[in-house]
């Protein structure tokens, strides 16, 4: 767990940083929804555009996403979270807005630069695999390097190395419907890391699969992400998954983003009751770092905790030690103190609404 | 429940019965031109087709070469494929260079190999039991002396296959692509399968010439739409995610149709390929009649000569072929592929079956001047029972000829007879009226304007009569094969062993071609309408029985449950809850039933029909081909106004019950 201690301090999200940046983006689908998109622009209504028969599937959403950090956009069933991945990746166009991935403006490209930017700088993962029936396991992975031409030596060799990486080694010449669906996302994961994106796409990789397999894929992509370091755009619908595995989290209702921030702040502050029903059923404990809920620097004693632990995992110390615990930020200076009844009120949710 | 729209039902009924009533009251007082439509008032769209077609055929010249240069060379090509393969299985290959004597010749296969091939290929896509029934019915073609028509046929529906999967997977992509392109296919699909396969026959003779190519040719367009609708309907059933994917791995357009997007769909266009041949092979003993040779000709000219023990012989070994086909290709569809279990570098060892049947071939080819059993079948051992047979029709015509005979004459005296005068004696603006308002009751203005277009087009064409003979068959055959077919299907539905024994029938009937059909008719009741009549009933009993049985085992288990729990017997049950919500699935029945009725009827003018499937095969004998394509179209109207009607009827029936409408497809 050595990765969710050190969340908060996401990397500051500095102008050059920003894989994908989402500038008013409008998906709206129906007959005409250009005309009727152009003609009242981001101010249409709801009845305008019942009217004329069309689903806003996102709305004027505006976010961006930094490099090397893991952007969850979570969000009920119709909410448009794979219309706006969709809209991310070039699968389909805009009605209104900007979409910049790594700086090129996706609408602009020609179609031949998209597939060299799809190609070489996205790698997409599926909810429900979407693996090729006919290939094996190996033939999947090296599937996105054929179609570049890469020479077959390197080829495969690259893509074995992708396959011991998520662990299915051995299980090279086995076919999709010879493995469960634990593996077979296994394959999708490593296929869609062979051409070494910058950026990686999961759209509910893990929804299709039981609770058990689950919790062990998410602690794969930790693993993962631990060696890799990429930029991801996780989609999920439960928050649990999403305050496991987010640096940030987007919430979407309706097709509009409704309020970014990281676990901590999604719970501390909900936006509005929408996040909040979602934020409810969440132990604080797990999301709450220690800065949040220590006292000022005073009478303590001992090993100092980091600031941004999260309190479950600081809990069992301050609840065992005689006198609190010193709080001590990054640069080892103490910065507060956390006492057994701060820890106890959390635990028991005490403070919440 | 919303009661549905009943739009004007009842108008359509009055229609008839004014019409019936006004008939029936003072024939004698119709004008004429209403009981017949007048000879002056006909197109002559048929005339000035045959006249077109010739000087297409014999005029048009594109400059460097004629119209007919064109085709012809076409046709070259296509038939060097054809020789070739006809080669390989039959006939063998001769190179003669300058001299009279052939320099070089290479055999065919022996029929020893082709054997052993087709038995691994049935392995490879099943398993040892279809190798041992593939290898036996192989046998069966030496055995009975046979062999060199089955392998002529096999020839022709390899080639009639290969063209008709690259076709129908061209089309079906581009139907994929443009919705536009789709929308003007389909209709056009729709008309190659229901116009008689005679009427495309003439066309292609006159320009290509007779032969075995023209029925080859005639067999692609008969069987190449249903490849083109799977491939269209397959492609947009592949999942979003895997179509997506293709993009997201940075395919260009072709990398994502045939690395992507086909092989996704590759079960369902397994599926369609099945189809297609079976179809192809329907329709290449068919053609094989013109002239084409093949199994089917030894049928018909066995039947014609009244040697029925070699029709017999033949029309089994068609049997026999059809069942191996469809079992092997169904195996391949089913087939899922199974990983290797070590990396063995050995080519021979990765690839067994590959080796063996390569050892079979080159062992039989090296044996066969030594051998000559391997060669070609002993001629000393074929047999025959072509005497046995004959020796039971002989001793049924001595024997039963008056139970025969006077089966026969009681249903042309009885029923026949009168219902083929009543359709004849309708008067045609009546039909047409009863028609249209029928169409608008059911499926409103478009619907009527289609049908009353449609037979419009049929009275103006002249054919009004024979069409009527035609729709009289076919309503005929229709009607008994559900008076016949619904009780089974009930039964079927309602107890498993009769379902066991019924599925088994119809599953090994329905491979059958159409043609065979024709020979258990003829030898029983030799030719003319009532062997037809039978011919269609046994034909389209299939679906009658498939559809209700269908339509009963469907109805949503809590209905059935809450029915038992209040008390109806089982009588009541049947007759008040089962059968009336199966009534929709039943209607999609009565659609099939009737494309299978036409697609026997046209099959049936062999045996002597007088209606527009004669006048199409006729046409084909006086080589006129605008009147083969103006009756063909005929056929095709009557099917589409009939199979829009029924289709309109069971959306209808669908919506009164309260269920959800599912689009429905014409097969
Ligand atoms: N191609 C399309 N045409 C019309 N409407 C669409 C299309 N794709 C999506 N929609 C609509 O847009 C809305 C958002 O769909 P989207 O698939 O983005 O939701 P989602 O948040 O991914 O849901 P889920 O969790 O079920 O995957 C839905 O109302 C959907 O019906
Ligand atoms: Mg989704």
């Amino acid at each position: 767990m050595s990765d969710t201690a050190s969340k908060g301090a996401s990397p500051p999200g500095r102008e050059d940083e920003v894989m994908v940046r989402c500038e008013r983006v409008w998906k709206v689908f129906g007959a005409g929804a250009e005309r009727v998109i152009a003609e009242h622009g981001a101010s249409v209504s709801d009845e305008t555009l019942a009217r004329h028969e069309l689903i806003a599937a996102v709305r004027d959403v505006n976010l961006s996403v930094n490099r090397g950090e893991i952007f969850v956009i979570m969000g009920l069933s119709g909410s448009g979270k794979s219309t706006l991945v969709r809209c991310m990746t070039g699968l389909i166009g805009l009605t209104l807005g900007r979409l910049l991935i790594d700086g090129t403006d996706l609408m602009n490209i020609s179609t031949r630069d998209l597939v060299e930017v799809r190609r070489y700088k996205m790698g997409m993962v599926f909810q429900d695999f979407a693996l090729l029936p006919h290939l094996t396991v190996l033939g999947n992975v090296v599937f996105p390097l054929k179609i570049q031409g890469v020479e077959r030596g390197a080829r495969e060799a690259r893509a074995r190395e992708m396959i011991e990486l998520v662990g299915l080694s051995g299980r090279e010449r086995y076919y999709p419907h010879e493995l469960s669906g634990g593996q077979q996302q296994r394959v999708g994961i490593a296929r869609s890391l062979t051409t070494e994106p910058e950026i990686w796409f999961l759209d509910e990789p893990f929804s299709a699969l039981d609770p058990l397999i689950r919790h062990e894929m998410q602690d794969e992509l930790q693993r993962l992400q631990g060696i890799l370091r990429k930029t991801i755009v996780f989609i999920t619908h439960d928050f649990d998954e999403a305050i496991k595995l987010a640096d940030r989290i987007a919430i979407m209702n309706e097709g509009r983003v409704v309020q970014i921030g990281t676990p901590e702040g999604l719970v501390v502050n909900p936006a509005n009751d929408y996040v909040a029903e979602f934020t409810q059923k969440i132990p604080r404990a797990r999301v709450l770092t220690v800065r949040a809920v220590m006292g000022p620097p005073g009478r303590a004693g001992g090993e100092p905790i980091p600031e941004n632990a999260l309190v479950h995992e600081a809990a069992e110390r301050v609840l065992a030690a005689e006198q609190p615990l010193p709080v001590s930020n990054a640069r080892g200076e103490l910065v507060g103190s956390l006492d057994r009844d701060a820890v106890i009120r959390v635990l028991l949710e005490k403070d919440r609404g | 429940m919303q009661v549905p729209q009943r739009r004007l039902v009842h108008l359509a009924p009055l229609a008839l019965a004014l019409g019936v009533t006004a008939w029936l009251k003072s024939w004698e007082e119709i004008p004429r031109w209403v009981k017949y439509y007048p000879r002056d008032w006909k197109v002559p769209a048929d005339k000035q087709l045959d006249a077109l077609f010739n000087f297409f055929a014999e005029e048009v010249d594109l400059g460097l070469f004629t119209f007919k240069e064109l085709t012809r060379g076409f046709a070259w090509v296509i038939e060097r494929l054809l020789l070739f393969v006809q080669g390989v299985f039959a006939k063998g290959f001769e190179f003669y260079g300058d001299a009279m004597t052939p320099w070089l010749v290479i055999p065919p296969l022996s029929w020893v190999a082709v054997t052993g091939l087709f038995a691994i290929l049935a392995y490879w896509a099943s398993g040892r039991a279809l190798a041992i029934l593939v290898a036996v019915f192989f046998a069966y073609f030496a055995v009975f002396d046979l062999w060199e028509n089955a392998m002529l046929t096999l020839a022709s529906v390899f080639v009639a296959v290969l063209l008709g999967i690259a076709i129908g997977v061209a089309l079906g992509a581009l139907g994929y692509r443009s919705r536009v392109f789709n929308a003007i296919l389909t209709p056009i699909y729709d008309i190659m399968q229901t116009t008689p396969i005679w009427s495309y026959l003439v066309p292609v003779l006159v320009f290509f010439g007779f032969g075995p190519l023209a029925g080859l040719l005639a067999t692609v367009v008969f069987a190449m739409p249903p490849m083109a609708r799977v491939t269209t309907l397959a492609l947009q059933r592949v999942p979003a995610n895997t179509s997506d994917f293709g993009d997201m791995a940075g395919c260009t357009r072709r990398q994502k149709m045939w690395l992507v997007m086909l092989p996704s769909a590759r079960r369902s266009l397994l599926i369609g390929i099945n189809q297609v041949i079976m179809l192809s092979l329907a329709a290449v003993i068919v053609a094989s009649i013109i002239g084409a040779g093949g199994l089917g000709a030894d049928v018909y000219r066995a039947l014609t000569a009244l040697r029925i023990g070699d029709a017999v012989e033949a029309g089994l070994a068609i049997t026999l072929l059809a069942i191996a086909l469809d079992r092997i290709s169904q195996g391949i569809a089913m087939r899922r592929p199974v990983h290797e279990v070590e990396s063995a570098r050995n080519l021979i060892r990765r690839h067994p079956l590959v080796t063996l049947a390569l050892a079979l071939v080159v062992a039989s080819a090296v044996l066969g001047p030594f051998v000559p059993a391997v060669k070609s079948f002993p001629d000393s051992l074929t047999i025959s029972t072509g005497d046995v047979w004959n020796d039971v029709v002989k001793w049924l015509n001595v024997n039963h000829h008056e139970t025969i005979g006077g089966f026969r004459d009681f249903f042309i005296i009885h029923l026949l007879k009168p219902v083929k005068l009543f359709f004849i004696r309708l008067p045609w603006p009546a039909v047409i009226l009863v028609a249209v308002t029928l169409g608008y009751a059911l499926g409103g203005w478009r619907l009527a304007l289609l049908a009353g277009l449609l037979l419009t087009g049929i009275a103006l064409s002249g054919y009004w009569k024979q069409a009527m003979i035609s729709l009289y068959l076919a309503t005929l055959g229709v009607l008994a094969s559900m008076l016949i077919g619904a009780p089974i299907g009930v039964a079927a539905a309602l107890n498993r062993r009769v379902d066991r024994v019924v599925t088994v029938i119809i599953d090994t009937l329905q491979t059958l071609p159409t043609f065979v059909y024709l020979l258990p008719v003829v030898m029983l009741f030799a030719t003319g309408e009532f062997p037809a009549f039978v011919a269609i009933v046994m034909y389209a009993v299939l679906p009658a029985i498939r559809y209700t049985k269908h339509g009963i085992a469907n109805i949503p288990r809590p209905i059935i449950e809450a029915t038992d729990l209040s008390g109806a017997t089982r009588m009541q049950k049947l007759f008040q809850v089962q059968i009336p919500l199966a009534l929709p699935d039943i209607l999609l029945g009565v659609n099939q039933v009737l494309m299978m009725a036409f697609g026997m009827l046209v099959i049936t003018a062999l045996v002597g029909t007088r209606g527009l499937e004669q006048e199409a095969l006729t046409s084909l004998a006086k080589v006129r081909p605008g009147t083969g394509v103006v009756t063909g179209l005929g056929i095709a109207c009557l099917v589409i106004v009939s199979d829009r009607m029924i289709t309109a009827a069971s959306v209808l029936s669908r919506r009164h019950l309260g269920l959800a409408t599912a689009a429905p497809a014409m097969a």
